[in-house]
């Protein structure tokens, strides 16, 4: 099939238009942020094809969830990113899930723990090689865990044995400095 | 404005756009922005980050989920019966109805259309079962009718090949001139006929009737009655009489009379 030309709407016009549930919407809003979303999704699930049911699920139930959605409350893109991150990570930490690892374990022991270093450890995790160079080691962490291991702060402060108060800290200091590349 | 910048340096602002707050603290967080500029400010560019953090990690999905997504979310589109485009009908496939339930719906189709062609064919069998026994019970009849005439045409034939019958033509009289009765008597076997073919008499009406008399000894003797019709054929078996002088026929009341009145006598002969 060949590819549509991408939709694209400014956000306003966006919101206006899956509040009136028009058809347009969807399309705008999958060429909008498909990739941004997807982005954050693989990183979460590694399989292709649960990265993409995930996909998919975020956009249903971004459509199904819109009328709780208010642009005083902030961002549309924060809030669905918010929707991807939390159904991906109750993917990874769903039985089924579990145990498909499992039992890959059992086949591909070698390879799947390569997969499971390469979201832990491997620095293009974060982005762009600039940006994780000016991150340093504890600020890569703790986003890693908080935005895409689905730790809380309280659980990230629990498994690294730092005071919340640090954690805090250092969540604000990584973001700071992505706001900082980013400007 | 130091209360706020400490505010803003706790971080809560990060676990607010990272979804990290109890409801509680996302109200009171909400407030806050609601109020001073410099938070919404500042929540803003944290939120601007991230996002933008995210679009420098895109990755481009396949292309085949694009029509997936879209499909998926159309078909919901158009089950809430907001808005139904003409296209996402193909996206909607029609539920099939079981293959069983269909089998049901053909085969009791298939025992109705039999049932009901069942009972025409016994209707029309039986309509055909009565005319044949309406045409059995008339060819019957017509048996009996020809066994009857075949029988009665033996006796007549008898009559005519046995030699001990004699024929005697009864004349008219001066009442009935032209009437004539051919009588045929056998002495021997004291049979009488009379031959209704030949016979020449006026028709008779309801309330009277022909009356054949033998004449013995100059007295008359009973031998039945008869009609002239117009349709009589055939030869009639009279009493029987062994001696005979003469034969006279009289029309007499309907179920003849004990003597004959002599008045009416229509033809007679002698031997």
């Amino acid at each position: 099939m060949s590819r549509k030309r991408k939709i694209s709407l400014s956000e306003d016009e966006l919101v206006l238009a899956l509040k009136n549930r028009e058809k347009i919407a969807v399309e705008a809003l999958y060429d909008m942020y498909s990739t941004s979303l997807y982005g954050v999704i693989s990183r979460i699930v590694i399989d292709t094809a649960t990265a993409e049911d995930v996909l998919q699920d975020t956009f249903v139930k971004i459509w199904h969830s819109f009328p709780s959605y208010s642009t005083e409350k902030g961002r549309l893109f924060t809030w669905m990113v918010n929707i991807a991150r939390n159904l991906a990570i109750d993917k990874i930490r769903s039985k089924d899930f579990k145990n498909q690892n499992k039992n890959q374990e059992l086949e591909n022991n070698v390879t799947f723990i390569d997969e499971q270093r390469n979201t832990v450890y491997k620095p293009e995790l974060l982005g762009i090689k600039e940006l994780v160079e000016t991150l340093k080691p504890e600020q890569k962490l703790i986003l890693e865990l908080v935005y895409f291991k689905g730790y809380t702060h309280v659980e990230a402060a629990e498994e690294l044995g730092i005071p919340l108060g640090t954690i805090k800290t250092r969540l604000r200091m990584a973001i700071l400095q992505l706001r900082k590349h980013f400007n | 404005m130091e209360d706020l910048k400490t505010y803003i340096e706790s971080g809560i602002l990060e676990l607010y756009v990272l979804g990290d707050l109890s409801p509680e603290e996302k109200l009171q967080v909400e407030d806050m922005a609601s109020k001073y500029p410099l938070i919404n400010a500042e929540l803003d560019e944290i939120e601007r980050s991230m996002e933008l953090f995210a679009k420098n990690n895109a990755m481009e999905p396949a292309d085949y989920l694009r029509d997936r997504v879209i499909n998926s979310i159309n078909t919901n589109l158009s089950e809430e019966g907001v808005i139904i485009p003409n296209n996402t009908k193909e996206n909607v496939i029609s539920l099939k109805q079981s293959k069983a339930y269909t089998f049901y719906k053909y085969a009791f189709a298939a025992c109705l259309a039999l049932l009901l062609a069942s009972s025409v064919a016994l209707v029309s069998l039986y309509n055909r079962l009565q005319e044949s026994n309406t045409e059995i019970a008339s060819l019957q009849s017509d048996k009996q009718r020809f066994a009857n005439t075949v029988s009665l045409k033996d006796g007549e034939l008898e009559v005519l090949q046995d030699a001990s019958f004699k024929f005697l033509k009864l004349q008219g009289t001066a009442k009935s001139p032209v009437s004539q009765i051919t009588v045929a008597w056998s002495p021997a076997k004291k049979k009488v006929w009379i031959d209704m073919r030949s016979m020449k008499m006026p028709v008779n009406d309801k309330e009277h009737q022909y009356q054949l008399w033998a004449l013995v000894a100059g007295k008359p003797v009973d031998l039945g009655v008869f009609d002239k019709n117009a349709d009589t054929a055939d030869m009639k078996e009279m009493k029987p009489i062994a001696t005979a002088n003469a034969f006279a026929v009289t029309l007499e009341p309907r179920g003849g009379s004990v003597s004959p009145t002599m008045d009416e006598m229509m033809v007679i002969g002698k031997f």
